[in-house]
């Protein structure tokens, strides 16, 4: 009987209701995509450095993974004594450098990364099959170098390292067999990238003779003993940067803090927004309708009765704007998401806006209470209105 | 022992403001009338009646006198004892009949009962039982606003009637309709009386005031005559 009340009173004026129901939709959906934006970057790059399940990153000094330019010295022994810790399960070195190739009559640059395929965190084998540990012959190779070249798994192709840029002569070279074709996990969309056992690019790059990685990956055997592994690999080695996944994405956090900030203006002002239709539509329903509620009081509803009544309205407007909000602000985050992924040199991995249950139902959650308190003044001015009085006013 | 009367009065004062100006409607107004009674209440616009029949029925409070209703002086009750008071014990029939335009007339019926607590099964059974009473048993499901005038205020007397109350009060029941359908409420309220139900009727329709068994005549606020019209 209430909930009768309550719908079709509303749908007594149904274009209004709609425009309502629409605005309250509008904000609900940028409430929900200013949620989502505000730890989406962030959730999205942690998901992206935890996806293998290496949680400590070893980097030059000053730098964060993954700068090319510098490297780490000395990194046969400080591997050999990494594998003897017995709190950690693997760790594998990463040495990056730029890569080339004649495809038909032009010059192709990748970027090569050198790997040790049996610890590595680096990408996920998509076609084909990885490489071993011994394998100083075989290469992987990603969709957009396959794409660029032509190249196949089971090709051979010869790679051109230390390019002098003034006569294109080659400093090394190497012919090497397509084993793999992978996903690298932390390339920008549409980067070519490709990937060789850890001496054979070492070779192919800029220091040869020297003992170098850009980066170590390190996989701990318990996720608890994260931070006091890290800790001690940062005592005995303090020319190393060293950052578990955490430290990271608090680095990554302050410096999103700004971004987080204005997410949490645009979804105050959305729900201002929302709280204002609600409770204009609500105060101009109990204006017209105070000789209803004066009657529903005269025959003996309860104050707390009527104040139910309204605040019902104001629920049922809230709950259906926010479902029609919910499925808007998931589709409109999904266009805003893929413009903003598209930005050059941001890793394919990291999304802007993630959706996840417990954001999705925090939004929902905020509007509706929002939107039940903002029923809260008319429901009072409907509950308090004088009866003989508003009846009076109400028959002149 | 002399039964407790449904309403006693002793020296009603009402004021009220009307753009910040004092307006007395009722200057010590003393009346009381028993369980079973058909009583009219008339006078000139102006002269306090509908603020009366407020008054009876619990909607608004005397700025100063004595008001009983069944025994209870209404000046002690709180809002939520008044409300159950007009839920249960008094039943209101307005001049506009003020049905809920997006129920249905079975519904407008229910609506008593439901704050009253009746379960969904039995308070269907007595709205239809009512809607019999009132003969607008085919218009149960019609929304109120597709009823005519005389339904209306049909469904408004079922709705009055839906808590069995002690006590009826109409407010010019018949001042909206056409002589040939306020005839129809006038035989319906004689019906209600003959069942032994307590009708207060505020009225410039000399019709039902004649069918009245009682008149009270207020002039300026007071009672003017207090009479016996019918045994």
């Amino acid at each position: 009987m209430t909930w009768a009340l309550v719908v079709r009173s509303l749908f007594r004026h149904p274009v209004r209701t709609a425009l309502v129901v629409l605005g309250i939709a509008v904000a609900a959906a940028l409430l929900l995509d200013m949620v989502m934006l505000s730890g989406g970057m962030e959730r999205s790059f942690s998901r992206m450095l935890l996806s293998r399940g290496f949680q400590i990153r070893l980097s030059p000094k000053g730098t964060l993974p993954f700068d090319t330019e510098a490297t780490i010295p000395g990194i046969t022994p400080l591997l050999d004594r990494l594998h003897q810790d017995p709190d950690i399960a693997a760790a594998g070195p990463v040495v990056a450098t730029s890569l080339h190739a004649r495809v038909r009559d032009s010059l192709v640059t990748f970027v090569g990364y050198g790997i040790d395929p049996s610890n590595q965190g680096l990408y996920e084998v998509r076609s084909g099959k990885n490489l071993s540990s011994t394998d100083t012959t075989g290469l992987l190779i990603s969709d957009p170098v396959a794409e660029r070249t032509g190249w196949t798994v089971g090709d051979s192709v010869t790679l051109l390292g230390r390019l002098d840029p003034q006569s294109a002569r080659a400093g090394a070279e190497r012919m090497l067999v397509i084993r793999g074709v992978v996903r690298w996990l932390y390339d920008a969309r549409g980067q070519r990238s490709l990937g060789a056992n850890f001496r054979v690019i070492q070779q192919l790059g800029r220091f040869p003779d020297r003992d170098v990685a850009s980066m170590v990956m390190i996989k701990v055997k318990a996720d608890a003993a994260v931070d006091r592994v890290a800790a001690r690999i940062g005592s005995l080695h303090p020319g190393i940067e060293v950052n578990s996944v955490a430290a990271l994405v608090r680095q990554f956090r302050a410096r999103l803090v700004y971004f987080q900030q204005l997410s949490l203006i645009l979804a105050t002002i959305s729900l201002v927004v929302g709280v204002l239709l609600v409770g204009t539509i609500l105060t101009i329903t109990v204006n017209e309708r105070a000789g209803e509620f004066a009657v529903l009081r005269a025959i003996g509803l309860r104050r707390a009765r009527i104040v139910g009544l309204v605040m019902a309205e104001g629920a049922v407007l809230t709950v259906i704007g926010s479902i029609l909000g919910t499925a808007l602000g998931l589709v409109t985050a999904r266009f805003l998401d893929r413009i903003l992924t598209s930005f050059p040199g941001l890793p394919a991995a990291i999304s802007f806006f993630v959706p996840a249950p417990d954001t999705t139902a925090l939004a929902a959650f905020v509007i509706l209470v929002a939107g039940v308190s903002a029923a809260a003044y008319p429901a009072y001015l409907a509950a308090r209105a004088p009866i003989a009085q508003t009846l009076r006013a109400d028959a002149e | 022992m002399t039964p407790t009367p449904v309403i006693l009065a002793r020296d009603v004062i009402k004021t009220y403001f009307v753009n910040a100006q004092p307006v007395t409607a009722l200057r010590g107004v003393s009346l009381a009338f028993g369980a079973g009674e058909y009583l009219a209440i008339t006078g000139p616009s102006g002269s306090g009646k509908s603020t009366l029949l407020q008054l009876l029925g619990g909607l608004d409070l005397p700025t100063s006198g004595h008001l009983e209703l069944m025994g209870t002086p209404i000046e002690r009750l709180s809002d939520a004892q008044l409300a159950d008071l007009r839920l249960q014990r008094v039943g209101f029939i307005f001049q506009r009949f003020h049905l809920m335009p997006v129920l249905s007339a079975r519904e407008n019926i229910e609506l008593p009962l439901a704050e009253a607590g009746v379960r969904q099964a039995e308070r269907t059974a007595r709205a239809m039982d009512l809607l019999a009473y009132v003969g607008l048993t085919a218009r149960a499901d019609h929304r109120a606003t597709q009823l005519s005038g005389g339904e209306m205020q049909r469904v408004a007397i079922a709705r009055a009637l839906a808590n069995r109350p002690a006590l009826i009060l109409a407010d010019e029941p018949t001042g909206e309709l056409d002589a040939r359908t306020g005839a129809q409420i006038l035989e319906l309220f004689d019906k209600l009386h003959a069942d032994g139900t307590t009708l207060v009727v505020v009225t410039h329709d000399e019709h039902l005031a004649e069918r009245a068994a009682r008149r009270v005549h207020l002039l300026d606020g007071l009672v003017d005559r207090d009479e016996i019209t019918r045994r």
